[in-house]
């Protein structure tokens, strides 16, 4: 909503039509004979070479899955093996004219992928590069087996190195590229420029536009290639991706040698089928997938679609195409046709197609069309082909003895390392800025008006007689946020944050205020409303080596950024076996007063999901020193904020906010009160509620109420709530989150089990109710209340003299609430 | 001005006395002379009067309580005095006015109660903690009504009833909470204290179909004192008899005399078995000892000690120097300790073991024909002396007569004396008796 941007009602109003640029098909028509202008001899034999050996790669797991056997070795791969058989051309071509610094990103069939890029980077990669690369991944580990077991030259070396590596992650071997936790659909090596496969649908629709961001923000060269299949066109991330790419502002409003379109290539590896599911024809309606690109922008992304039997028209595709990226006119999109005579999965009996069409594709076999061209050509003989077919089934034979054998490629040993997979949950690094060099930005952080501002402010919530101080003149919660992000942005060049209405508006709310002045747009800016995009191409962003705060506003939009948050974020750390990072902070707001999809606590989906840290700050002091904290790690971090929180002081750490850096660990939970008769732990704003009975508590009853704040859900350290029972011997969990499986269920089962000998009452959950959230007029009979909180000691914990209850919480209620289900 | 009222140090070894029964209520007019309360020290009860005259103002220590010697009980004065001052480990008067008037919620709390379950019914329901801490102090939490959710047992029962109910010695803390017994309707501690022996399982026979009748301070210490004797020694039993004609006519010539007012005391049998003890332990010095593990001590004067029955139970007052005494003397010594005990206020430094180097258990009026009497520790042996039956007896000649003869049963330390000079020392006895003269 910048407003440079005049919408003219003259204009937009007027009568008029879109047109569309012709979509090319198939346009390319040369010979072999005529690209031999292009491409030498020994071009076009390795063209050959990679795709035989991609053919033999997938023939081999295909036979150890189907009959357990690969000319004469016996293996049982229980695991996953998507084959690409018929698809060789398309992965060659597309990898063909990739160098090592573009990135390519796929799905769960993309082993014919790895392949193709792992050997065009090997082609153009020195011998000293690739001895490096190879002797510094996981220390040699996975280098070991193929020095030990041949000799040769460099490159030789490095081909047995890729098949042997990505054979080994597919069967879990500790020596595969990612230690064996990727496995067949996740496998890829960053090294050679081929990033996380992904095997959810369309998974890499979003993550690999963060690819593509963090190249053109951080000023790196290449390009990115999104490998997805023709149907996962459907699937929602994979448009709100696209949206994302080609959002206006590239070309509109980004400025200097920003401006201009993403370096990204959308490769729909059209493979004509979504399992069984035909897309043209039965389950999409596009008929030709490079359609799509029309409905995107005014480019059309450059949309065609390419001959994929043909390598030399794929390749010919991406030396065109490249041209345009360069221009900064991306992203493009090219609908690549192929075909698999494999089945989805080996358990496919292809009861969707017929035998004819099968036999049809495979009459026009790529290997087979080209090795022909090329003796027609006179680039090879016949003889020659077939030794490479032959030298090739002894190298796939070789690395299936070396991947398979338990003493040069075992799994890893859990029996003795119980914890290994455990501790590459997280990487637990601490990291200033994950690039050195000075960040781009407006001005000097003090000439920023909101930190000039903030210099005015009370930094503690009351003054000395214990009067709070106004409103307006109080340092609040989302001053604290703001300055943790603001310092990052001065310390961390790779920094980018963005999300609804993050430039301009300051964010929903107004933790960014201040930051549009401080940063040009590539490095704060505004999303399309689509969330799935957001935490998407954050993802990507990360994982390519770059900080970055995306932002969804409401807590409710989790669920629409779903598969990003619990699927993707919290996954590819462990899963590349630690060699990814995963820098992000994900600012999530709990809201208030906006009914039923506006107002959830889903700290519970967040904290069930492995592989994610968990925070929801309720004090200025907290909010700063664990944003600080988390953009200081380099692990994915969920961080809850709640609108009940954004005006509030700082109430409890004496002298107030420090101006200063400073950082709460992650994982410390708070005592904000001490007393000796109940512990109360609460999450999140419900603080302030958790007081207000304490005070109740203390003045009716003469109970002291010990006021704990969990600050973070994971990692939690549960010591400091043992030692307060052990004091108190009571505990109340509250939040403002639906009861039933949330986290305090989790906290409350927790402590019973770690201090049951210390509990004089079970541990007592308070949590809203198991309904939508209602109006603001009704919320205080949904979410908690002090005097829920009291109710509950009475009722459940240790009956309060003279207390007169006013909400439900009695056993028979709690059984007739759950058989209803409410 | 009023005046408070402490409780008596009695004898030197008393550091608490327990508050037996009060005879007048707080506000009651006294004047002085009056009964105030009873007391009982470990080893006597005694009444304290009053010393001043005035109103009852304030009672501090109500019946059963135990308090420190010199400490303020009660206050006596005039009507609307302050007796703060008097409070024990009470406030000062307050001298400063406050200037500052801070409203502060009034909360009372209150002197939480134990409540004892009605029903054995109902499963118990008691929270993992406060479990935890029965089990530690020892609470038998099945007799315990909950105060928690539905009558669960919380820890502030558990802590209530840890106050109120007896106090364990650390010893049956840890044998209650290791064979899960709980404190038996009765305790035999000082104070109350439960010790291991009064631990109990709860019984399936008789249930609750019995009384429960506190033991009184002196029955504790009995118990405790003759347990004890039997734990700590070896204590074996001989019985003799004596010729008692001789001693039989002294008795009645001495009754005479003091009919006719010739002796001030009416001599006693057993006064005069006294004086043939005393005689007898003269003779054999190993007898008037305190056996002391690794040592003994000998006497060099004989401190006759002699059981008394009461209504209060078995107390044995000592007789000082009783080896200077004249018959007459011994007489009206031991007749006046019998009566102070009887009447409660004997001296409780003489109703020590300690006080005694050797103990007369007679039961002779009571037709005993023989028994073992247990040794008051330390001392090495007591003497018992039965009842006179007629026994056939050689006259001389081989005639056979029946003769009044008197059983003695010596009880003594096997650790401190032989069984050959405890038959010596017996016989001793029997030939003083045999041939007594005054």
């Amino acid at each position: 909503m910048p407003k440079i941007q005049f919408i003219n009602p003259e204009e937009v109003r007027k009568a008029g039509e879109i047109t569309f640029n012709p979509i090319p098909v198939n346009q390319y028509n040369k010979t072999v004979e005529e690209e031999k202008a292009n491409f030498s001899n020994e071009d076009l034999i390795r063209i050959f070479r990679d795709m035989v050996i991609i053919r033999e790669f997938e023939t081999m797991l295909n036979q150890i899955k189907i009959r357990g056997d690969y000319n004469g070795i016996a293996y049982n791969h229980p695991g996953p093996a998507h084959l690409s058989i018929g698809q060789e051309a398309a992965a060659v071509g597309m990898a063909y004219t990739l160098g090592v610094e573009d990135f390519i990103f796929g799905s769960h069939r993309s082993h014919g992928e790895i392949l193709a890029k792992g050997l065009s980077a090997i082609d153009k990669l020195s011998d000293e590069q690739l001895t490096k690369i190879m002797e510094s991944h996981f220390d040699g580990i996975t280098f070991a087996p193929v020095k030990n077991n041949f000799s040769g030259s460099a490159k030789e070396m490095a081909i047995r190195f890729l098949i042997y590596g990505t054979l080994a992650e597919i069967f879990a071997r500790e020596t595969g590229f990612n230690r064996g936790l990727g496995g067949s659909m996740h496998a890829f090596f960053t090294p050679f420029g081929v990033y996380p496969n992904n095997a959810i649908v369309g998974g890499s629709g979003d993550i690999s536009v963060g690819a593509a961001l963090y190249k053109k923000v951080n000023r790196k060269d290449g390009i990115v290639v999104a490998n997805i299949g023709d149907a996962s066109m459907a699937c929602g991330p994979v448009w709100e991706g696209l949206s994302f790419a080609t959002m206006d502002q590239f070309n509109e409003l980004w400025e200097g040698d920003m401006k201009g379109g993403l370096p990204l290539i959308i490769n729909i590896m059209n493979n004509q089928y979504g399992m069984g599911g035909q897309t043209c024809g039965e389950t999409m309606g596009y008929k030709v997938a490079a359609r799509i690109g029309a409905g995107l922008n005014a480019d059309q992304m450059h949309a065609e679609r390419v001959d994929g039997y043909n390598p030399l028209a794929v390749i010919d595709a991406y030396k065109r195409k490249r041209e345009i990226l360069k221009e900064k006119r991306g992203p493009v999109l090219l609908d690549v046709l192929t075909y698999r005579y494999s089945g989805h999965s080996p358990s496919d009996a292809s009861s969707y197609r017929s035998k004819e069409e099968v036999e049809a594709w495979e009459a026009q076999d790529s290997i087979n069309w080209f090795g022909k061209e090329l003796v027609k050509a006179g680039v090879a003989t016949e003889a020659a082909l077939e030794e490479i077919k032959a030298v090739t089934g002894e190298l796939i034979t070789w690395g299936l003895k070396l991947a398979i054998d338990d003493k040069v490629s075992p799994h890893m040993d859990m029996e003795k390392y119980p914890e290994l997979i455990g501790g590459m949950m997280f990487s637990n690094e601490s990291v200033d800025k994950m690039e050195d060099r000075k960040p781009d930005v407006n001005h000097p952080m003090e000439e920023n008006p909101r930190v000039k501002q903030l210099a005015t402010k009370e930094r503690f919530a009351y003054d000395e007689t214990g009067k709070a101080h106004s409103k307006i003149k109080t340092y609040a919660y989302r001053d604290g946020i703001f300055e943790a992000i603001i310092d990052r942005f001065y310390k961390d060049p790779t920094l980018i944050a963005y999300g609804e209405e993050n430039r301009d508006w300051g964010g929903a709310f107004a933790v960014y205020r201040g930051l549009t002045e401080a940063l040009p747009y590539h490095r704060l800016f505004n999303s399309p409303i689509s969330e799935a995009s957001i935490v998407g191409t954050a993802i990507g962003y990360a994982m390519c080596g770059g900080r970055v705060i995306p932002e969804i506003m409401y807590c409710d939009f989790l669920g629409r950024s779903g598969d990003e948050v619990f699927n993707q974020l919290p996954k590819w750390q462990a899963m590349s076996g630690n060699v990814i990072k995963m820098p992000l902070v994900l600012r999530v707001s709990v809201g208030s007063k906006y009914g039923a999809q506006h107002s959830q606590d889903w700290t519970a989906l967040a904290t069930h999901i492995p592989g994610l840290k968990v925070v929801f700050p309720a004090t200025p002091y907290d909010a700063k020193g664990l944003m600080n904290a988390a953009l200081q790690g380099t692990d994915p971090v969920i961080f809850f904020e709640s609108q009940r929180l954004y005006d509030i002081g700082e109430q409890f750490h004496k002298g107030g906010v420090p101006a200063g850096y400073y950082e709460i660990a992650l994982g410390e939970p708070d005592v904000k009160r001490e007393g000796k008769d109940v512990t109360i732990l609460s999450i999140g704003a419900t603080l302030y509620r958790a007081l207000e009975a304490a005070d109740i508590l203390q003045e009716k009853y003469n109970m002291s109420a010990e006021v704990i704040d969990a600050r973070s859900l994971v990692p939690f350290n549960y010591e400091l709530v043992i030692e307060s029972l052990k004091k108190t011997g009571r505990i109340i969990i509250t939040g403002d989150a639906s009861a039933r499986g949330s986290f305090m269920k989790d906290m409350a089962q927790t402590i019973t089990e770690l201090a049951f000998d210390e509990l004089d009452a079970p541990p007592v959950v308070v949590g809203s109710r198991n309904w939508i959230t209602p109006a603001y007029e009704l919320e205080e009979y949904f979410f908690p209340q002090a005097s829920w909180i009291v109710d509950a000691i009475h009722e459940k914990i240790v009956p309060l003299k003279g207390h007169v209850v006013k909400n439900n919480f009695t056993e028979n209620e709690q059984i007739r609430r759950n058989k209803l289900g409410v | 001005m009023a005046v408070p009222v402490l409780m008596p140090r009695q004898g030197q070894s008393v550091e608490t006395c327990i508050i037996g029964e009060w005879y007048k209520k707080k506000g009651d007019q006294v004047k002085v002379g009056d009964i105030l309360f009873s007391y009982e020290t470990d080893k006597a009860s005694f009444e304290e009067e009053a010393k001043a005259e005035g109103i009852l103002l304030e009672i501090f220590y109500t019946e059963g309580d135990e308090v420190p010697v010199l400490e303020n009980v009660a206050v006596i004065g005039a009507a609307g005095e302050p007796v703060e001052e008097f409070r024990p480990g009470g406030s000062k008067p307050v001298e400063e006015v406050k200037t500052e008037t801070v409203v502060v919620a009034e909360v009372v709390a209150e002197k939480p109660t134990v409540a004892i379950r009605e029903s054995s019914d109902e499963a118990v329901k008691i929270s993992p903690r406060a479990k935890k801490q029965a089990e530690t102090k020892g609470i038998d939490y099945n007799q315990l009504q909950g105060s928690g959710p539905g009558g669960r047992i919380i820890e502030r029962d558990v802590v209530t009833a840890a106050e109120t109910m007896p106090v364990m010695t650390s010893l049956a803390k840890a044998k209650a909470s290791d064979e899960k017994l709980n404190v038996g309707a009765e305790t035999s501690g000082l104070g109350g204290r439960a010790l291991a022996g009064d631990l109990t399982s709860n019984n399936q026979v008789y249930s609750t179909d019995f009384e429960v009748k506190k033991l009184t301070n002196i029955r504790k210490l009995i118990a405790k004192a003759m347990h004890a004797s039997l734990q700590n020694s070896a204590q074996l039993t001989h019985h003799m008899s004596a010729d008692a004609r001789t001693i039989m006519a002294l008795r009645k010539k001495l009754k005479k005399d003091f009919e006719a007012g010739k002796v001030s005391q009416n001599i006693t049998i057993n006064d005069l078995v006294c004086l043939a003890v005393i005689r007898a332990l003269k003779k054999y010095p190993q007898a008037n000892t305190h056996f002391l593990g690794d040592s003994m001590r000998w006497f060099k004067k004989v401190h006759l000690g002699l059981a008394v029955d009461t209504e209060r139970g078995l107390m044995v007052p000592a007789v000082k120097n009783a080896d200077d005494l004249s018959l007459e003397g011994l007489s009206a010594q031991l007749s006046a300790i019998a009566a102070q005990c009887r009447q409660g206020n004997i001296n409780p430094e003489l109703l020590s073991p300690e006080a005694a180097t050797f103990t007369v258990s007679n039961l002779g009026n009571y037709g005993v024909e023989m028994f073992t009497p247990v040794i008051n520790l330390p001392q090495t042996a007591i003497l018992g002396v039965c009842t006179i039956v007629p026994r056939p007896k050689d006259l001389g000649d081989g005639i056979y007569g029946f003769v009044p003869m008197m059983g003695l049963s010596l009880t003594y330390d096997h650790q401190a004396l032989d069984g050959g000079e405890a038959t010596l020392f017996l016989r001793e006895i029997k030939e003083q008796i045999e041939n007594l003269t005054i």
